[in-house]
């Protein structure tokens, strides 16, 4: 028996390169999985919590029409749009599926007094002061921020509500906003063309002299 | 030192003003050594102990927790949004709202107006409708919402130490109680409250017999004396001092702490405002030096005999000398200054600490000219006792009183300590206590029933001129708890004792919820046209000339503690870190004496003394204060409490063990004891000039300009010869505001602003500011956002040089943030932390700060603050293992991180952590508020009207920072300089208006007026003319 010489297969040779071209883009890689992974585009975007009562803005703001404001009534007159208090529910629930299985924690709310515990969805952090007063009677839209809230069964958080994101907006406002009287509308400019839409919200920037500030001052305090 | 800023020392007023007293009479050498930056050890992590080793432990261990959390990286914790089940009508939630009520403070109610977030009482202001607040407040209204929240507060009843219950306490004031007849006596604070009162009658109706007695360590019942001996019945005098000319004081701090501190500066700073060329004049005699005094127009320390020489004086001049014992001679300066320079006043006034003969001298002289009636009125007040607190406690001991009620108040530690008080009343088998705190007093009682907090209970009260008070509470009593009408309604037997029925009974026994008068009145905060100062009594009867003042070679004065008057605000951290205005201390309260006693006792600041009165003796450190009286030692009381309170804990030392029952001075013996103490003073910190030697002195009268009332009517644009600056180039490129529509500035007034420490107290209130400790303020790591800057200025002896003997004037100037156009600090910021807003403010991004504190050591002012440690959130010093930081400070003096603290926060101010700087930030959350709903309403308006409105201007006067809503003065004016009528324009561009560092060329937002003095001596400051 001769021995034959081991001798690694052609295929081998490739192996230097590869090892080269993996070892060098691999790092790289890792800080883009990592870098994305981290963003609030990643983290944030998307955040779904399951609430106490199966709430479907879907029905309640797409197909039955109610308004915004119907509920969020603070959101004109202060930096909260305040989740409704119990009683806003029991104006119509109190006729409307009295007996359902799922809104039995309103009721029980209704009677004892106690708070339903929402789940925050959109969390802005404790140092950024969000006024929505400022937004909506100016013009910006509840779409801008929150999407199209009205086709949602389950609210998710639709934007990055990340810093860059803010600014995005308040360094060029253009198609962001429009006629105050229609914020609440969210698929209100779908029709239009992207010209329109710039068109109209130059004009309602002009009208309602908005200039919005980029100080720090602005948001934090 | 460039010639330009050379002051013009041929001014008369370019008077040379020192920080301190050292410094003045210290040697040229001595003085070249310039302050450090910081004060030294403030960058050191500790106090004291091996910092190096310390620090690379604690690092090695961080680096180590470093390594564990980075596993966890996942989206913030899961919130919740809990709205109301039934939202109150008009309520918007993230909307603050305000509410009337008030705040009984030394008999007086103080009227005010208490914010609430989301049902959290978080600050008190004024009630502008109230006589005696008109929107200001003192600090300890102030501070008093951070009791509310104080974790060591008393939660609950008990009985001989055991934990009871509120049902227990009630069955035993049923059952027991009314079987004691003649055997009861209730000892009580001064109330105001006519409902107080009410129920007072009902319990005295049920026991005829018992004893009752009011009792307050600071009360003004020498005054109550004398008036009884004029008038018959129970008088207070209530002087205007807003129609004051010439004021004469007799030792009477009417601007410094106590129930009247507001009404009175409001009056008094009314009159400081030049009218026609003329304005009030105010000249005082005192033994120790009290703020009044330090913004006097001619003051001379005195010592009591000579005080009462000088209102015997006042009261015979002209009809012939009688001679007091007791009395002693005057100088012939002082003579010759009150019968002839002065001329005659229009008001005397005379301190509480003064003898009865003293206060019915000054209603004689009152009456003979004229001031009866126009700037003093008399009020009848209610009076309570039927015994004194020596007849109670001597009827304890013989066993004829066998209960002891005691309604708030904390007799145990403040009663004279002579009567035996605290002793009696232990050794009794039956006594209760409502108080607070379960303090000294209620420790010494079988039961002891937790007091609600003033804003935990319905309340009434009457303000100092008559005007009954409505107190709504703000929030549901946190852990149950009695107000003290509801706590004699329950021993009274009353069927109806909750303080809404009762305060409403009061009101109108037939009121009801509906009643409209009732709910204006509540809304209000004042019943409408109670005002019942009345006509002065006529037949004013005299006195005998009997003075009580014993001559000693040396005496001690007790005075009340500008911090935590007779100790009940011991407990209150604000308070506590308050430095003093005039001897800038925290933490602990000291004796004052003059230079010269000093020097004669051979003791410096922090040397112990032993102080003993008759067979008591205390040991308390000392401070030097120019302008005391020789050989008279002024002992602050309320300090040194015994109630473990993590605040009140250690700090000071308690003085009532002097007292008598002469309340106020006794013949003292002074020893030094050869131990030095540590004072937590704040006077050397963030020292506005760092330059070394005589450019800093020369400098002073810059930094602080003051000039006489005839030399401004000469002149009025004298304040700019004081330093002349030529416009220079900026050596930083220079901010531009382009299309601003607004341009924050603010002016404070040094002529009429008093050192009250009211605008301190309420900037920690709005602001979020944590408090340090003392060992922390030692190493000048305070936060405060607005400092109280003081300076002495000396007259100078035969050899010309500075006499600390001979005190000239006291400056007091408040300093916070300038915002500069050309910010300093701006331009050394790394990361851009502090930046500017197109408004002009200096703001502080803290996100993005690193701490590297190059901010503050480029401000020029020192009005930078940095967070040495997480104050609130966390637990930075900790007392065991690894990472031990010694100073245990923080779990002592804050409730870090527990949600009762919490509650007192501003929502609309970020909580700071560790590792970055703050400052003043204008209050911009009250700016942004206002400048929000300005916008939302314009936005809503008519084209022709956004037309006529294109900067959608803010009304002046809408948008109120913290410091200028507290003040009393009115010497803090806040608005917009691009509004040329708004007061704030006008007073930047008044002639006294000036720049503190205007040579800098950093365009500072912040002006002073300069202080305006009008001495007896006119234009001319007489050098060694004062004592």
């Amino acid at each position: 028996m001769t021995q034959q010489r081991f001798t690694f297969p052609r295929w081998t040779n490739l192996a230097l390169p590869a090892i080269v071209i993996a070892g060098s883009t691999a790092p790289l890689y890792f800080a883009i999985v990592v870098a994305y992974g981290f963003s609030p585009q990643a983290i944030d975007v998307g955040y779904m919590p399951e609430q106490p009562i199966p709430f479907s803005h879907k029905l309640h703001a797409g197909e039955l029409g109610v308004d915004c404001r119907y509920c969020h009534n603070t959101v004109e007159n202060t930096q909260h749009a305040a989740i409704p208090p119990t009683e806003t529910c029991m104006n119509c629930h109190a006729q409307i599926h009295p007996q359902s299985e799922n809104l039995q924690p309103l009721f029980e709310s209704y009677e004892t007094g106690m708070p339903i515990e929402w789940v925050r969805v959109h969390d802005l952090p404790q140092y950024a002061y969000f006024n929505h007063s400022a937004h909506v009677t100016r013009g910006v839209s509840c779409v801008e921020c929150h999407g199209r809230v009205d086709t949602m069964e389950v609210v998710y958080q639709h934007e990055t509500l990340s810093m860059g994101w803010c600014l995005d907006c308040h360094r060029n406002p253009v198609p962001h906003v429009r006629n105050p009287d229609l914020v609440t509308q969210l698929d209100w400019g779908l029709d239009m063309t992207a010209a329109e839409r710039i068109a109209d919200s130059e004009s309602w920037l002009a009208i309602n002299n908005l200039n919005p500030s980029q100080d720090c001052s602005t948001c934090h305090r | 030192m460039s010639s330009v800023n050379e002051p013009n020392q041929n001014n008369e007023t370019g008077r040379t003003w020192w920080r301190s007293l050292d410094e003045a009479v210290a040697t040229e050498e001595t003085r070249t050594t310039a302050p450090g930056e910081f004060p030294e050890g403030a960058s050191d992590l500790l106090a004291t102990g091996d910092d190096r080793r310390q620090f690379l432990k604690i690092m090695g261990a961080s680096m180590a927790l470093a390594g564990l959390g980075v596993g966890g990286c996942r989206r913030w914790p899961k919130e919740h949004i809990v709205p109301y089940a039934h939202r109150p009508q008009g309520t918007m939630p993230g909307n603050p709202e305000y509410y009337a009520s008030c705040f009984d403070f030394g008999g007086i109610a103080q009227g005010v107006l208490v914010t609430s977030n989301d049902g959290r009482p978080t600050k008190i202001e004024g009630n502008p409708m109230h006589s005696g607040s008109k929107g200001a407040t003192d600090a300890f209204t102030q501070a008093s919402i951070l009791d509310l929240y104080d974790p060591d507060r008393s939660k609950r009843v008990t009985y001989g130490g055991e934990v009871s219950s509120m049902s227990a306490f009630k069955d035993w004031a049923v059952e027991y109680l009314p079987k004691q007849g003649k055997g009861t006596a209730v000892i009580c604070e001064p109330s105001s409250s006519p409902t107080f009162h009410r129920m007072q009658r009902a319990f005295m109706k049920k026991n005829p017999h018992a004893i009752w007695v009011e009792y307050a360590p600071l009360t003004n019942t020498n005054e109550r004396e004398a008036l009884h001996h004029a008038f018959g019945g129970h008088w207070v005098a209530v002087p205007d001092f807003s129609k004051a000319k010439n004021i004469l004081s007799i030792d009477a701090d009417f601007l410094g702490a106590g129930p009247m501190q507001v009404q009175n500066t409001q009056g008094w700073s009314a009159g400081r405002k030049v009218h026609h060329g003329a304005m009030s004049r105010l000249l005082m005699f005192e033994t120790g030096l009290s703020i009044t005094g330090s913004k006097a127009d001619d003051r001379f320390a005195l010592s009591p005999a000579e005080l009462l020489a000088v209102a015997e004086l006042m009261a015979f001049n002209g009809t012939g000398i009688s001679t007091i014992e007791g009395s002693a001679e005057l100088d012939d300066e002082i003579v010759q200054l009150l019968k002839d320079e002065f001329g005659t006043p229009d008001l005397v006034v005379v301190g509480a600490s003064q003898p009865a003969i003293v206060h019915s001298l000054a209603a004689k002289i009152n009456e003979r000219i004229g001031a009866v009636g126009n700037t003093v009125s008399y009020r009848q007040v209610a009076n309570g006792s039927n015994a004194t607190l020596s007849e109670v406690v001597a009827a304890m001991k013989d066993g004829r009183v066998t209960t002891a009620v005691i309604v708030g108040g904390n007799p145990a530690f403040d009663a004279p300590q002579e009567l035996g008080f605290a002793e009696a009343l232990e050794a009794l088998n039956a006594s209760v206590c409502l108080s607070y705190y379960n303090g000294e007093t209620s420790q010494a009682c079988k039961w002891h029933v937790n007091q609600a907090h003033w804003l935990e209970a319905w309340n009434d009260g009457t303000a100092a001129d008559g005007t009954t008070c409505i107190g709504q509470p703000l929030i549901e009593a946190l852990f149950g708890g009695l107000s003290a009408s509801e706590f004699v309604a329950i021993l009274a037997g009353e069927k109806v004792t909750d303080s809404h029925t009762l305060v409403q009974t009061t009101f109108n026994p037939n009121s009801d919820k509906w009643d409209p008068a009732w709910r204006t009145a509540v809304h209000d905060g004042v019943v409408a046209n109670t005002k019942t100062i009345e006509k002065p009594p006529v037949n004013r009867k005299e006195m005998p000339l009997v003075s009580g003042v014993t001559a000693s070679a040396q005496t001690v004065l007790f005075t009340p503690s500008p911090t935590v008057w007779d100790g009940r605000f011991a407990n209150n951290g604000w308070m506590q870190e308050l430095p003093d205005t005039l001897t800038k201390l925290t933490w602990d309260n000291a004796v004052l004496l003059s230079p010269a006693t000093a020097r004669a006792l051979d003791v410096k600041q922090g040397d112990m003394l032993r102080i003993e009165v008759g067979g008591s003796s205390i040991e308390i450190a000392a401070l030097p204060v120019p302008g005391t009286a020789d050989d008279c030692f002024v002992l602050p009381l309320g300090y040194g409490r015994k109630f473990e309170g993590r605040v009140c804990k250690g700090a000071g030392v308690d003085a009532y063990p002097l007292r008598n029952e002469n309340m106020w001075s006794a013949p003292a013996k002074v020893i030094k004891t050869g131990i030095m103490y540590p004072l937590a003073t704040t006077q050397m910190h963030f020292a506005v000039d760092t330059t070394p030697g005589k450019g800093a002195q020369d400098r002073m009268p810059l930094l602080y300009r003051e000039g006489t009332l005839d030399q401004y009517n000469e002149d009025p644009g004298f304040v700019s010869h004081i330093g002349h600056v030529p416009h220079s180039l900026s050596i930083f490129e220079e901010h531009q505001f382009e299309g601003a529509k607004y341009k924050w500035g603010m002016s404070i007034d040094l002529s009429t602003c008093t050192g009250c420490n009211s605008c301190v107290a309420a900037c920690h209130a709005e602001n979020n500011i944590p408090i340090v400790g003392k060992d922390q303020v030692l190493v000048g790591r305070e936060m405060h956002w607005l400092r109280i800057d003081r300076y002495f200025a000396f007259a100078k002896d035969s050899h010309g040089a500075y006499d600390g003997d001979k005190l000239e004037s006291v400056a007091i100037q408040p300093v916070t943030c300038h915002h500069c156009e050309n910010a300093p600090c701006e331009e050394v910021c790394p990361v851009a932390a502090t930046v500017h807003d197109i408004d002009g403010l200096n703001v502080m991004v803290y996100n993005r700060c690193v701490g590297t504190r190059y901010c503050s050591n480029n401000c020029p002012f020192k009005v930078r603050r940095f967070n040495y440690f997480d104050y609130f959130r966390r637990d930075p010093l900790r007392s065991t293992g690894l990472l031990q930081v010694q100073p245990d400070y923080y779990v002592k003096t804050q409730s870090g991180g527990k949600t009762l603290r919490a509650m007192q926060f501003n929502p609309d101010v970020t909580v700071r952590m560790r590792g970055v700087m703050e400052k003043c930030t204008f209050c911009t959350q009250r700016i942004q508020r206002v400048k929000i709903a300005t916008k939302n309403a314009w936005v809503k308006k008519t084209d022709a009207q956004k037309k006529a409105d294109p900067r959608v201007a803010i009304p002046d006067g809408s948008i109120v920072t913290a410091c200028q809503q507290a003040c009393p003065a009115d010497a803090i004016v806040f608005g917009d300089l691009l509004d040329e009528n708004s007061r704030v324009s006008k007073l930047h561009k008044e002639k006294r208006s000036y720049e503190m560092l205007e040579e800098l060329n950093i365009k500072s937002r912040l002006k002073y007026l300069a202080r305006l003095t009008n001495p007896v001596h006119g234009a001319t400051v007489v050098e060694g003319a004062h004592h």
